[in-house]
């Protein structure tokens, strides 16, 4: 058990070290991060007070302050008497939002990353479902016409881009055939054809792991003996081969679930979810540095917990990594 | 996998849509502050006419005047005293009276740096509000410049208890008696009026927002959170409150139980959802999700347009604006690499102005239809001001555009078609500055080749991202840049004071004696007619002669819309009363 420890420790230096590079290329993104853009200019006495204010006059003073008050440290302080007590302030602070000022990045996070938890999950779900059921068949008999039509299929799906396939998907079903709402979120059925949208490349790269597999743990020893020993074929496939062929899957699924979830830019514009991923692109475009560097943290923190748990789920599965 | 089924299941179930609401609304942007001092974007704007009550409103057809939260006002004899009477049925959402004191309260906060209001200079017109400005921005520094043990909430607060009894003492508003409010003027303002209908000088429930604030030690400023802003802490004095805001998704509102007023809601509950994608909003219309779509922003408008004017489609429609699309000119004599700008010369702007077809951008760049604009203040767009269109500005003429240029000392001396200068210098490369992803860079290809044909000046395009083309904007790192700019009240002024020597907007660095004098010339006119004619010559003058933005069209505003909606206005000034607009239900039409 002493290698998760190890990575337990690693974890925080990993994220400061996102921190750290994130808040550099933030600082020298252009333009202030205060005016509207298209809005008047308020007076220069207004500009500097408000520079004061945010600490984004002093670039050290920022990114202690920021890191103190996202970590814990000055709720903690605050605690013991070290800092004025903040009544209301949560534990971990990550500050206002400088463009969306009724809002803090906390409850900006905490509003719209379920939904791209949701929508991952789910797009992640088809894409396993759809993506070994495919390669399963593909496998069973290689170079025949199902095998071509599930590599095609999944060629489609890793190459077209999804607000293509988004727009066809919202043309044809809510638009012509009346099935589902456009721009609605709310509802289960909405949840589907953006969670289809999404999973597409995700169901194809699967689908190419499994058959990939599959084709290689039917031609093993162990497979041939399943079989002189005469059990059924289903079985041979689903109890035994299958279970060594869906290994690369799992340790793919990981990183393919954080990334799912850390929501997708083009996905939530066209089918208007309220999720996590168009605000991590307009942030930076904004320059709202609070919002850059607090989603840059819980991205952070998610995708290396995220590893950690494939790390530990695999080293339950195959004992040689426990001992390595 | 189980597992993952039923947390999916679990989240769906949690989220419980409300039935539809009588009118469904969609922005491309979300609301971003229901602060009425802090607002400054049109659809937080149409939310705080919803929301709130100013002591008048507008009728948005005609834009005169009525009473709204104040009954009745006077004036006094030298137009600097300004007496409102509350009206005595005047409720915030919590059922306590609307007081004077909420004005005087709401109208100091959008005065004080601590709020940075972008629109804190609208209430400079106000005897004393510059003055406390001022003095609120030194008081700030001398406290920054204290020793650190002496700044402690007890002194940042006694600060605060000092700036109060400055602002009571010398600040030009204040409450007489609980619902009479007594507004004194720098100097006469003839719009005054018209700018107390508009959000900024909305009041807000002082014990809501104090509930949020607070005072930094360190700084000594007032800190303001937003936390009231949300439903459940929201208290407003307008026809309807706020039950559901979800962040970049929608927003609920009910009709108000406590609002009496004239503004009565029409439609009892009305849904704000923010469509960020403009083809995802179009296509969400296209399917009866949205009752109204409040800016189309297709590629394919053109065609929309055109449907309609065929008579191919209903529910599109639109209406003249009250903001001007333009390029300004950098008016500053050396560029900032050094070189000297032959852009300063304003025979060179005008003979630039003269050779650009606007007509031809309009119909063949934007195909929509919008007006040619030759003003920078849309005609017809402010009752009195050159309704004789006396103002012409500059048109099409290629062959003046020639003989100004050659004026000016720049022609085409040995037959390469690029015009010299007389030692036989190149008029420079034109850099013309826009944002990516819009029409700017065709419109700005259009000019090149009508300057390249008709003058032989050539041009580059530097399209830039927009914090960037702010950015270079704001040095006057630009040789021309794209502009656009919307008035914000009903007087000339709105959009003249850009000009001015100095001011905050004047992005071009334009400076003219005869333009400041005119100006302030107008500023000091009691005479309103002759004050009108003051400022008309000033446009003139800004147009036909000196050139700092070269117009080219005024804006028109889209929609798509249901077309049994009722209540909508197409007057320039672009105000839409949520608590106008209902669905005829009785009436034919697409459901």
């Amino acid at each position: 058990m002493g290698f998760i420890w190890r990575r337990l420790l690693q974890l925080p230096l990993i994220v400061l070290a996102v921190y750290t590079i994130t808040f550099l290329l933030a600082w020298a993104l252009p333009g202030s991060a205060i005016i509207n853009d298209e809005g008047r200019a308020p007076p220069p006495a207004v500009l500097e007070a408000m520079e004061r204010q945010y600490n984004l006059d002093d670039p050290v003073v920022f990114y202690t302050e920021y890191l103190a008050g996202a970590t814990g440290f000055r709720w903690l302080a605050s605690r013991v008497g070290l800092a004025e007590p903040r009544p209301g302030a949560p534990v971990f602070d990550l500050g206002p939002s400088l463009r969306y000022e009724d809002w803090t990045v906390n409850e900006i996070i905490s509003g719209t990353l379920p939904v791209s938890i949701t929508l991952g999950l789910a797009a992640i779900l088809i894409a396993t479902i759809a993506g070994v059921g495919a390669g399963v068949l593909g496998a069973l008999r290689p170079g025949s016409l199902t095998d071509f039509a599930t590599l095609a299929l999944a060629m489609v799906g890793v190459s077209v881009p999804t607000f293509v396939i988004g727009a066809v998907f919202l043309i044809v079903f809510p638009v012509w055939l009346g099935v589902g709402a456009v721009g609605a979120w709310g509802s289960p059925g909405d949840v589907l054809l953006p969670a289809a949208t999404l999973s597409l490349p995700f169901a194809a790269y699967i689908a190419r792991l499994t058959r990939l597999g599959m084709i290689e743990q039917l031609q093993a020893d162990y497979v041939r003996t399943a079989r002189a020993k005469g059990l059924s074929e289903r079985r041979v496939i689903l109890r035994h081969a299958l279970r060594n062929a869906v290994l690369p899957v799992v340790s793919y699924l990981g990183p393919a679930a954080a990334f799912a979830m850390t929501g997708s830019f083009v996905i939530e514009q066209v089918f208007n979810v309220p999720g996590i991923g168009q605000h991590f692109v307009s942030a930076v475009r904004n320059k709202d540095l609070f919002l850059i560097m607090g989603i840059v943290l819980i991205y952070a923190a998610m995708l290396t917990l995220f590893n950690l748990i494939v790390d530990v789920l695999y080293a339950f599965v195959d004992p040689r990594i426990r001992q390595a | 996998m189980a597992l993952l089924s039923a947390a999916l299941a679990a989240v769906v179930a949690s989220d419980r849509p409300l039935p539809r609401a009588e009118l469904v609304y969609a922005d491309l942007q979300p609301a971003f502050t229901l602060d009425p001092q802090r607002m400054s974007y049109i659809q937080d704007f149409r939310l705080a006419y919803a929301f709130y009550e100013g002591l008048l409103r507008w009728d948005n057809d005609t834009f005169e005047i009525e009473p709204a939260a104040a009954e009745s006002w006077t004036i006094s004899g030298d137009d600097l005293t300004y007496t409102f009477t509350i009206r005595e049925d005047a409720r915030w959402s919590t059922g306590e009276p609307v007081l004077a004191s909420d004005f005087v309260y709401a109208w100091r906060r959008a005065v004080l740096p601590d709020t940075a209001a972008d629109y804190a200079q609208l209430f400079f017109f106000i005897a004393g509000a510059e003055a406390l400005f001022a003095f609120r921005a030194e008081q700030l520094e001398r406290y920054a410049e204290r020793p650190a043990r002496e700044r402690t909430p007890e002194a940042a607060r006694a600060l605060r208890r000092e700036l109060n009894a400055w602002a009571d003492e010398n600040l030009g508003v204040r409450a007489v008696s609980e619902r009479v409010l007594e507004v004194r003027l720098e100097r006469p303002t003839p719009f005054f009026l018209d700018l107390l209908c508009f959000a900024s000088f909305m009041p807000v429930h002082p014990p809501t927002v104090e509930r949020f604030v607070s005072v930094d030690a360190d700084s000594g400023r007032i800190e303001q959170r937003h936390g009231w802003t949300k439903p459940g802490q929201f208290t407003g004095n307008g026809p309807y409150v706020l039950t559901r805001w979800r962040f970049k998704r929608d927003m609920r509102l009910v009709a108000s139980p406590t609002y009496e007023g004239a503004a009565t809601p029409l439609s009892r509950t009305i849904e704000v959802r923010t469509i960020e994608s403009p083809e995802t909003a179009v296509l969400a219309f296209e399917t009866g999700a949205v009752d109204w779509l409040t800016d189309v922003h297709v590629d394919y408008l053109p065609d929309l347009v055109a449907a309609r004017r065929e008579g191919r489609r209903d529910d599109v429609f639109w209406f003249a604006n009250f903001g001007t699309y333009f390029w300004n000119f950098n008016c500053t004599p050396v560029l900032t690499d050094g070189r000297a700008n032959p852009l300063a010369d304003p025979r060179v702007r005008k003979a630039l102005a003269l050779a650009v077809d606007k007509r031809a951008i309009v119909d063949q760049v934007r195909r929509v239809g919008e007006p040619v604009a030759h003003t920078f203040i849309p005609p017809a767009s402010l009752a009195g001001y050159d309704e004789e269109g006396a103002i012409r500005g500059v048109r099409h003429d290629p062959a003046a555009a020639r003989e100004l240029l050659a004026e000016a000392g720049w022609s085409d001396r040995d037959g390469d078609g690029v015009v010299e200068n007389e030692a036989g210098v190149e008029f420079p490369v034109i850099e013309l500055l826009c944002t990516s992803g819009s029409y700017h860079d065709k419109v700005a290809q259009a000019m090149q080749s009508m300057w390249e044909s008709a003058l032989g000046v050539r041009s580059g395009i530097r399209i830039k991202e927009t914090k960037t083309y702010r950015d270079d904007l704001k040095r006057r790192d630009y040789m021309m840049a794209r502009g656009g700019w919307f008035g914000d009240y009903g007087d000339p002024t709105t959009f003249l004071a850009l000009h001015r020597t100095g001011d905050g907007n004047n992005d071009r660095g334009y400076s003219d004696p005869r333009f400041d004098e005119l100006f302030d010339a107008a500023t000091r006119e009691r005479d309103p007619v002759r004050r009108y004619d003051l400022l008309e010559e000033a446009e003139r003058y800004t147009v036909e002669e000196t050139m700092p933005v070269l117009p080219i069209f005024h804006y028109v505003q889209f929609y798509l819309v249901d077309p049994r909606l009722r209540g909508l206005s197409d007057h320039p000034r672009k105000q839409q009363y949520l608590h106008e607009l209902v669905i005829d239900r009785t009436a034919a039409g697409a459901d």
